[in-house]
């Protein structure tokens, strides 16, 4: 008996964004995780900052593409929601490392409390908000 | 002059309350009348004040330390408030005695009181919250504590019985301690623990710290004034050190380590002690599973061998390492600006322990977890080692 796991897709959502994390949200528009890089290391970092958190440089950041696929660090399942979602328990926040190499901390759907595991595999899921940004997601991946 | 040539001279706390009966600046100043009436000092002669960052209450009010001195009627030549999180009481002590040591001040008083329940003014929006965790309804330091607990499980495995075994040992002492929160003064078993309600699984009720009112101080001077003052039961800070944002210039950080395998080598080392010469722990408790990840980074048990550590130890007060003696933030309340382990610490080094007395008090080692990072451990991690003069 799979024991049902909520998808917190019915939650309204007003995020306020931060100015230099606008590219970002671009990006979902086109359901694209678009992620900050590093010029001079070349390596990824999320959230997004106002530097490089390598190099302390605001002139080193650029934005790249991703696929957003990765694997399941940890997760935990709410037994208690925030107050913005509460009647949606149990949901799962899962914080999953992507194949670029940083952490990234979402809602899964798609998933029941039985398949979700530390070390599955998962892809985005985009989920339109009412702005036509997307909020990043994740489901199994099963490709 | 080095930070063992300090004093801390006396301490002063209020009963743990679930909302205080009375206002913040009431609970400041009882503080101060306490700690001035057991040391003989004149109000005249406090020229330092030393205020805990960790207030719900002052958290909205960028002037909060000028603002205790002008209630307490107070000039001061040091006016500090330190914003560390649930490391700001200890990291308090070591900037009072940088102050008196850098001839700021004379005499200091360690302000730590606050009404987080009555009345908070915290304001956690301008952080990443807003963006990166609020939309995915994680639930604060639950929620963080969560993931964390489940990285910790699929890396080296989790036996919850034995978490549950620190929740008792806690709440035993809190049972003895006549100033824990009396909500909480009921005895718990394993089995109370394991059944306790999920609130962000693995995370329980009982793995939580509960949100109460308090005031405490402690007042500070140098060691050759305390003597010249003639007051005997001081307790020395020894060592000290502190970490923020560990590993944070790097994107995978490993969350079942923290920022106290350093700093607790690190104050260990200035305290001229080893490990195993420590007698008492008093390790800052948000969430149960934080004082093993502890044991683990100061180098008691190796990293994932916490669950079988604490089955082979004895945590009570007179057992073989005791063990927040006061019953902790979890079995106490969360109080007081993170200052209450410290507090205990202090009262059984000067042996005013009561019933549960530890019997060696040659040193305690004290720590400290401030705040909570994006897809992290804990934003600071301190340590402080105490002996008795």
């Amino acid at each position: 008996m799979s024991k049902p796991l909520k998808d917190t897709l019915s939650v309204k959502r007003n995020i306020r964004h931060f100015d230099f994390s606008e590219p970002y949200w671009e990006g979902t528009k086109q359901k694209k995780l678009v992620l900050q890089r590093c010029k001079a290391t070349g390596k990824f970092q999320h959230f997004p900052r106002p530097v490089s958190i390598f190099t302390g440089r605001r002139r080193d950041i650029e934005w790249k593409e991703v696929s957003g696929k990765g694997t399941v660090y940890s997760y935990t399942i709410t037994e208690r929601g925030t107050p913005g979602f509460r009647g949606q328990e149990p949901y799962a926040v899962v914080c999953v490392t992507l194949d670029v190499g940083v952490n990234f901390v979402a809602n899964i759907v798609n998933c029941t409390v039985e398949e979700l595991k530390v070390g599955m595999k998962v892809k985005p899921y985009w989920h339109p908000l009412d702005d036509g940004t997307h909020l990043c997601m994740f489901q199994p991946d099963k490709d | 002059m080095a930070l063992r040539d300090n004093a801390i001279v006396a301490y002063a706390e209020t009963k743990v309350m679930e909302k205080s009966d009375r206002d913040v600046f009431v609970l400041i100043g009882e503080m101060l009348e306490s700690l001035l009436d057991s040391t003989g000092i004149e109000k005249s002669e406090v020229d330092g004040l030393v205020v805990a960052g960790m207030t719900g209450t002052g958290a909205g009010n960028i002037f909060w330390p000028q603002t205790i001195a002008d209630v307490l009627g107070m000039q001061v030549g040091f006016c500090e408030q330190v914003n560390i999180g649930g490391c700001s009481a200890a990291g308090c002590v070591v900037r009072a005695a940088a102050a008196i040591e850098y001839g700021l001040c004379d005499i200091a008083f360690l302000s730590f009181s606050d009404t987080h329940v009555l009345e908070d003014k915290t304001d956690h929006t301008h952080t990443y919250r807003r963006e990166w965790t609020d939309p995915y309804g994680l639930m604060g330091p639950p929620g963080a504590f969560g993931l964390l607990s489940r990285a910790y499980e699929a890396k080296y495995g989790l036996d919850y019985r034995m978490l549950g075994k620190l929740a008792v040992t806690q709440r035993n002492h809190a049972i003895m301690n006549e100033h824990a929160c009396e909500k909480l003064r009921v005895p718990i078993t394993i089995d109370d623990y394991l059944n306790s309600r999920m609130i962000s699984d693995p995370i329980r009720l009982l793995d939580c710290v509960m949100r109460t009112d308090g005031g405490a101080g402690l007042l500070m001077m140098s060691r050759k004034k305390a003597k010249e003052k003639g007051l005997t039961k001081n307790i020395i800070p020894v060592g000290y050190a502190e970490v923020t944002n560990y590993l944070g210039g790097e994107n995978l950080v490993d969350v079942t380590k923290s920022g106290h395998s350093i700093c607790g080598e690190k104050a260990l080392k200035q305290a001229g002690l080893a490990l195993k010469d420590i007698k008492s722990f008093h390790p800052y408790d948000d969430f149960i599973i934080a004082i093993m990840l502890q044991m683990e980074a100061f180098g008691f048990c190796k990293p994932g061998q916490g669950i079988q550590y604490v089955r082979e130890m004895n945590f009570a007060y007179n057992g073989d390492l005791p063990l927040n003696t006061g019953g902790g933030q979890i079995s106490a309340g969360q109080a007081a600006g993170s200052s209450e382990n410290i507090v205990e610490a202090i009262r059984q080094l000067r042996r005013e322990g009561g019933e549960r007395q530890i019997k060696d008090t040659a040193n305690a080692l004290v720590t400290g977890i401030g705040w909570i990072n994006y897809a992290r451990n804990w934003g600071s991690s301190a340590a402080l080692v105490l002996v008795p003069e």
